[in-house]
């Protein structure tokens, strides 16, 4: 029984400092994401250039995921960039591309992956493709819902101020005519009024943001330290060659590890040798899309069905892309 | 009066409650601030994040002092839910520092692949480290090579279910979550109980070769083995 509770504690001691590890990692990409929401909220609190950036079902994925290249955040720093978006009325296409392509259209995830694999150009060629075929993929597959089905309550709320009150029936008016008006969106709204935007509302806005995406942060680092920690990584891992498990073994990983995508290269490079070539490919394309650590931050983006919707149509993506790789080279 | 003075109470309530987000943001700032200065970072995170772990906290209280000085006049968010728990979660950061156990942490974990453009092999063997010999012995797998070379590493004890424990170091390219185990065989002296796992070695020796599993490998043979004090980096890059 000594033993047991010496093995236990020494279980508890482990997944506690994992997290203190991931979360000390998170923290300054949550940061520097939340910086960006403000900055962008100060330049254009009205939303009037985000609102002209491209849409359409090609078009609008395709710039939002580019916009990776100008605003380099990873998975934890670009939900609250992407809410900033969408709160403000950009194209919906546009905020999603960013969103799901951006962790890895960035200058430090490519830079970062050529370092881990400098002999394997084809990764080099095919993470960032193939992260932009998943943003286009998902993004069409998302907006065939409505707002109201697609986007988180408040979300919705803070984006239909920034549409025409015209598209709206008097029932949907929540935050405009009729209804108890959300704090945060009378905050922006005031803000968007005065026209000038001070800098303590800024502040404001950054600290609130952070504190909500923070305590989300921390679950969701709770969760992945948990389980990474009682689950041999070895589990995931045992299916190596084989080529549709081990496509499927990998996805696993990558949704537990929950490493930030600018280094999940050099994680990844660990075990490379240990898995075929579309398991190593479907572990670099899932992670930045969705892992355990961001689905709580997600939440803030979508409602709970949308979120399955993501999970499943990701998961789907990642294991034909990884399967296709399989039949080619293996 | 008795109005005005509830008036004046409800004010002041109202301005604490504006400034509770920030004494939160504060409190982060702290916690971040003595996790760079209590050493721990070396524990959890690669040396490349140390510094922006510092200057997360360098600026939320920056943030945060501002917001106390001049709190917003206009509505705000009532995030009691997350400022609970990030308050908690900060304060129990600060009271219980990480004690990872290495061994239980790297016995979840298959060893870390060393690619060939790492190996240094410009070190005589007695000043390589457990890593380097790793590499070493991953590029060049023929054990017989290394027989004789005089050996000193230091690393923690890795127990080994149903073989003799390993000496071992974890290689960390990001945080704690992705480190990876790096592990020598050693022949422990005879007659000598091995030693418990997480205990940090220093062990001179020499490299031989031993019969494993129906193949050859390399086998630290232990001559003088030391108890030393877990190193201030733990973690290898």
């Amino acid at each position: 029984m000594a033993l047991l509770n010496e093995a236990l504690m020494q279980q508890l001691a482990t997944v506690w400092a994992v997290f203190q590890g991931l979360l000390l990692e998170a923290i300054p990409f949550l940061l520097i994401g939340v910086a960006i929401s403000s900055v962008a909220m100060a330049w254009d609190p009205r939303g009037k250039w985000l609102q002209k950036l491209p849409q359409g079902a090609l078009m609008g994925p395709l710039s939002g995921a580019l916009l990776g290249f100008a605003l380099p955040a990873c998975e934890c720093g670009n939900v609250p960039v992407t809410r900033r978006m969408i709160a403000v009325g950009a194209p919906l296409g546009t905020a999603l591309g960013f969103l799901f392509a951006a962790p890895v259209l960035n200058p430090v995830v490519l830079l970062s992956t050529w370092a881990a694999f400098p002999d394997k150009p084809w990764l080099l060629l095919l993470r960032p493709a193939g992260s932009v075929l998943i943003a286009l993929l998902l993004s069409g597959l998302l907006q065939l819902l409505s707002e109201s089905d697609l986007l988180n309550g408040e979300l919705l709320a803070e984006r239909n101020l920034s549409q025409p009150l015209a598209k709206f029936s008097l029932l949907e008016r929540r935050s405009g005519l009729i209804g108890e008006p959300i704090a945060q969106t009378k905050l922006v709204n005031q803000a968007n009024r005065d026209g000038d935007f001070q800098a303590i509302q800024l502040l404001s806005h950054g600290v609130n943001e952070f504190l909500e995406l923070g305590s989300l942060l921390l679950l969701g680092c709770g969760l992945a330290a948990l389980i990474q920690t009682l689950i041999p990584r070895d589990l995931f891992l045992l299916l190596g060659q084989a080529p549709t498990l081990s496509i499927i073994s990998a996805m696993l990983l990558a949704l537990v590890v929950s490493v930030c995508s600018s280094v999940d290269a050099f994680l990844a490079l660990g075990f490379a040798e240990q898995i075929t070539p579309g398991a190593l490919l479907a572990f670099l394309l899932l992670g930045p899309v969705i892992d355990l650590k961001s689905v709580s931050l997600l939440s803030r983006v979508f409602t709970w069905p949308a979120l399955a919707l993501v999970l499943a149509g990701v998961c789907l993506i990642v294991l034909v892309l990884g399967q296709a790789l399989n039949l080619v080279l293996l | 009066m008795p109005n005005s003075v509830g008036a004046r109470a409800s004010a002041q309530s109202g301005v604490a409650v504006k400034q509770l987000p920030y004494l939160v943001l504060g409190l982060w700032g702290v916690v971040l601030l003595n996790c760079w200065a209590d050493g721990r970072l070396n524990l959890l995170l690669h040396s490349n994040f140390h510094s922006l772990v510092l200057a997360t906290g360098v600026i939320f209280l920056l943030l945060a002092s501002a917001g106390l000085l001049w709190p917003p006049s206009g509505p705000s968010r009532r995030n009691y839910l997350p400022m609970a728990v990030l308050s908690i979660s900060g304060i129990a950061l600060m009271l219980w520092p990480p004690k990872p156990s290495l061994s239980t942490l790297a016995a979840n974990r298959s060893s870390a692949q060393l690619g060939d453009s790492e190996i240094s092999f410009l070190s005589p063997p007695e000043q390589r480290s457990l890593s380097d010999w790793v590499r070493l012995l991953n590029s060049q797998p023929d054990p017989e090579l290394y027989a004789g070379n005089p050996v000193q590493v230091s690393g923690f004890v890795l127990a080994v279910p149903g073989a003799a424990p390993e000496i071992a170091r974890l290689l960390v390219r990001c945080c704690l979550a992705d480190a990876t185990p790096v592990g020598l065989a050693v022949r422990w002296p005879p007659k000598q109980q091995w030693p418990k796992p997480d205990q940090w070695l220093q062990i001179n020796g020499v490299m031989a070769v031993e019969s494993h599993q129906g193949a050859l490998r390399a086998v630290l043979v232990a001559r003088k083995i030391r108890l030393i004090k877990a190193p201030a980096r733990p973690l290898e890059p």
